[in-house]
């Protein structure tokens, strides 16, 4: 068990005469027994982030530390944590017990029958008993996955730290491991980072999520708060599936005015005093469509999802999703007229991306459709 | 439909008749060879020549044995070879995967160096090689047989290439389950490179063991003669001994032939290994 504290964390690679800067001067603490998930784009930094966590990568800058103990000098395997890849890196030439009892085998003093007892308890713990004696490749993914899951569990470990470990599951397995996971962890109570880009996973699975990009911390907070009130246009982009829509709008008096005749009117314009443009943001889910709207847009693909139906309208060059009612089914071609609170309105700097204003707590979560009639 | 398959048929029986053709082809000398050794010297060049093995194998070989101690020979290329392949294994590996897997210095010009050692032929390396181990007197010794050739660049070039292939992530998970650099060598890499093991085994036991110009400049006492240098002094200047030359050369032939017996198979897969994707 281990709180983690991440100070200053630089990365650089020297790549000859030019260099990368792959994480920058990052600030984070991870609390004890909780579950972190880092989650970025691409290149964004979080696998190099973990990667350093684990040992695998010298930091160039900063210091780390689980619990009292200063971790930054050490080698991954002085430093007590199990690290679960992405593609598993079991060992092909060894049997599942040898890939699990591995570690303890060369890390601990434990006698070959308490190896044994250990590795049989794992074992059984992840329903993986009747493969001990197999090769990983006489294996599933979904059982290789829990090989490479049981490696990490066996060691006992202070901190988990887990590089996209369901990426290479079917979305159906990857759902029920997910769940899976998060059992696990919850019963194991260990400190867990665990890295992913599926915004989706991060939602779903961490305690808090930490959104980077372009190798900055953007924001960390509990999955709803950063859905909720993102600091930036990134994360409020990132985060949220389908995505949030985004147009530019000018600021004129008390109205947005946007690209395709589109305007709003707001009734309170403290967040935009001082501006003159800015990037208005609207969850799908928060468009209505309704034939009072304010505004209207052209519809082009209707995808039903059977519990709600994705509608994606275009205004002007710009493309809008809403989630709308499954009994709402508007025909491609057709004018629709939308609107949507005040309340759920992210408004963002037109330059820099700052937000100026997200959505207000007052907005229940979920879909709030009018049928029109 | 039918003249597609009797087209086929044509194709096919001409394609095996082709190779099986190439196969005896191959095999006659090889035959012959066997023949001639168990054929006393007169038969031997008799025309036309017999194509029934004789009974005088062990008579010919008595003969051979009279004249040098060929099973000492054998004995001494077998040693040689095996001691040879066994430390050069170890030692490509280990090159290989240095050069495959970790990040140092002047890696790539090293790496190339060795590479380009490839175009000197032995024929050159033979004096300056010989002046070194007469310097350290070493000379009508076996370390100065198996020394030189230990580095082999194509075992090194090799290992380095399939070496490669292992995933990164497999190292550093044993490195973070607490190997050292070492054990991740021996215990992660080395068992996952089997199958190349074995094809470059074979590899570095036949260098050593045709192994000709070299050894004859190093070796003086007949006692520590290897097959080939016993062979280039079986002809002899006056008469030479066809029949001891063929038991000799047949007897040359069954260790190399066990070998490559016992590793064909992964010898086939790891001159193919990293050519296609598993």
């Amino acid at each position: 068990m281990a709180r983690i504290e991440i100070d200053n964390l630089t990365k650089v690679y020297d790549s000859g005469d030019e260099s990368i800067v792959a994480v920058e001067d990052l600030d984070l603490e991870v609390e004890d027994g909780e579950f972190l998930v880092l989650v970025g784009p691409s290149g964004c930094g979080k696998s190099t982030t973990l990667r350093c966590i684990a040992g695998l990568e010298d930091v160039t800058e900063g210091s780390l530390r689980f619990g009292e103990r200063d971790v930054t000098a050490l080698r991954g395997s002085e430093r007590d944590v199990a690290m679960v890849f992405q593609n598993y890196a079991l060992y092909p030439h060894m049997t599942v017990r040898e890939n699990i009892g591995f570690g303890l085998k060369l890390s601990t003093k434990l006698t070959a029958a308490e190896i044994s007892e250990r590795v049989e308890s794992v074992a059984s713990m992840l329903g993986i008993t009747d493969l001990l004696e197999d090769k990983p490749k006489e294996l599933s993914g979904g059982q290789q996955q829990r090989v490479a899951l049981g490696r990490a569990i066996v060691r006992e470990p202070a901190v988990f730290l887990m590089d996209e470990p369901l990426s290479n599951l079917d979305a159906k397995l990857r759902a029920e491991m997910r769940t899976e996971l998060q059992e696990l962890q919850q019963d194991l109570d260990v400190t867990t980072v665990y890295v992913t880009h599926d915004q989706t996973e991060a939602m779903a699975m961490g305690d808090r999520v930490a959104v980077m990009n372009d190798g900055v911390l953007q924001q960390v907070g509990p999955p709803e708060g950063i859905y909720r009130q993102p600091v930036n246009e990134f994360v409020a982009n990132f985060i949220g599936s389908p995505s949030i829509n985004m147009l530019t709008a000018e600021i004129d008096g008390d109205s947005l005015t946007g690209p395709a005749g589109f305007s709003y009117r707001l009734s309170d314009t403290t967040s935009v005093k001082g501006h003159s443009r800015v990037r208005v943001g609207v969850r799908p889910e928060d468009i209505t469509i309704t034939d009072d709207g304010p505004n209207s847009a052209t519809v082009s693909v209707v995808e039903p999802m059977g519990n709600e139906n994705f509608c994606y309208m275009e205004l002007g060059d710009h493309e809008l999703t809403a989630r709308i009612d499954p009994d709402l089914r508007p025909r491609a071609g057709e004018t629709v007229r939308f609107t949507f609170d005040e309340e759920a309105l992210y408004l963002f700097d037109a330059d820099s991306g700052a937000a100026l204003k997200t959505k207000s707590d007052a907005v229940a979560p979920g879909i709030e459709t009018e049928v029109s009639s | 439909m039918r003249e597609q398959r009797r087209k086929d048929a044509v194709w096919m029986f001409l394609t095996y008749a082709f190779i099986l053709t190439m196969v005896v082809v191959m095999l006659i000398p090889l035959y012959w060879m066997i023949v001639a050794a168990t054929l006393p010297q007169q038969e031997f060049i008799e025309f036309p020549p017999r194509l029934i093995p004789g009974t005088a194998f062990l008579d010919n070989f008595a003969a051979l044995q009279e004249r040098m101690n060929y099973v000492l020979t054998i004995w001494n290329s077998v040693f040689i070879a095996v001691v040879y392949t066994v430390l050069s294994l170890l030692l490509c590996s280990m090159a290989g995967f240095a050069f495959a897997k970790y990040e140092f210095r002047f890696k790539e010009p090293l790496f190339y160096s060795i590479l380009a050692t490839l175009v000197l032929p032995i024929q050159l390396l033979v004096i300056p090689l010989f002046l070194m181990m007469s310097q350290v007197g070493w000379t009508d010794t076996f370390r100065a047989i198996i020394l030189p050739w230990l580095a082999n660049p194509i075992g090194i070039f090799l290992m380095r290439q399939n070496m490669r292939s292992i995933p990164d992530a497999l190292l550093e998970s044993a490195r973070m389950d607490g190997a050292s650099e070492l054990q991740i060598f021996y215990r992660i890499a080395l068992p996952a490179m089997r199958s190349s093991l074995a094809a470059l085994a074979i590899i570095l036991f036949l260098f050593q063991w045709d192994l000709f110009l070299y050894p004859l400049v190093i070796l003086e006492d007949p006692g520590n003669y290897t097959i080939p240098v016993a062979l280039a002094g079986l002809e002899g200047t006056q008469r030479i001994y066809y029949d001891q030359i063929m038991v000799a050369t047949t007897l040359a032939i069954i260790p190399m032939a066990i070998l490559f017996l016992v590793l064909q198979k992964q010898f086939v897969s790891g001159i193919l290994a990293g050519s296609l994707k598993e």
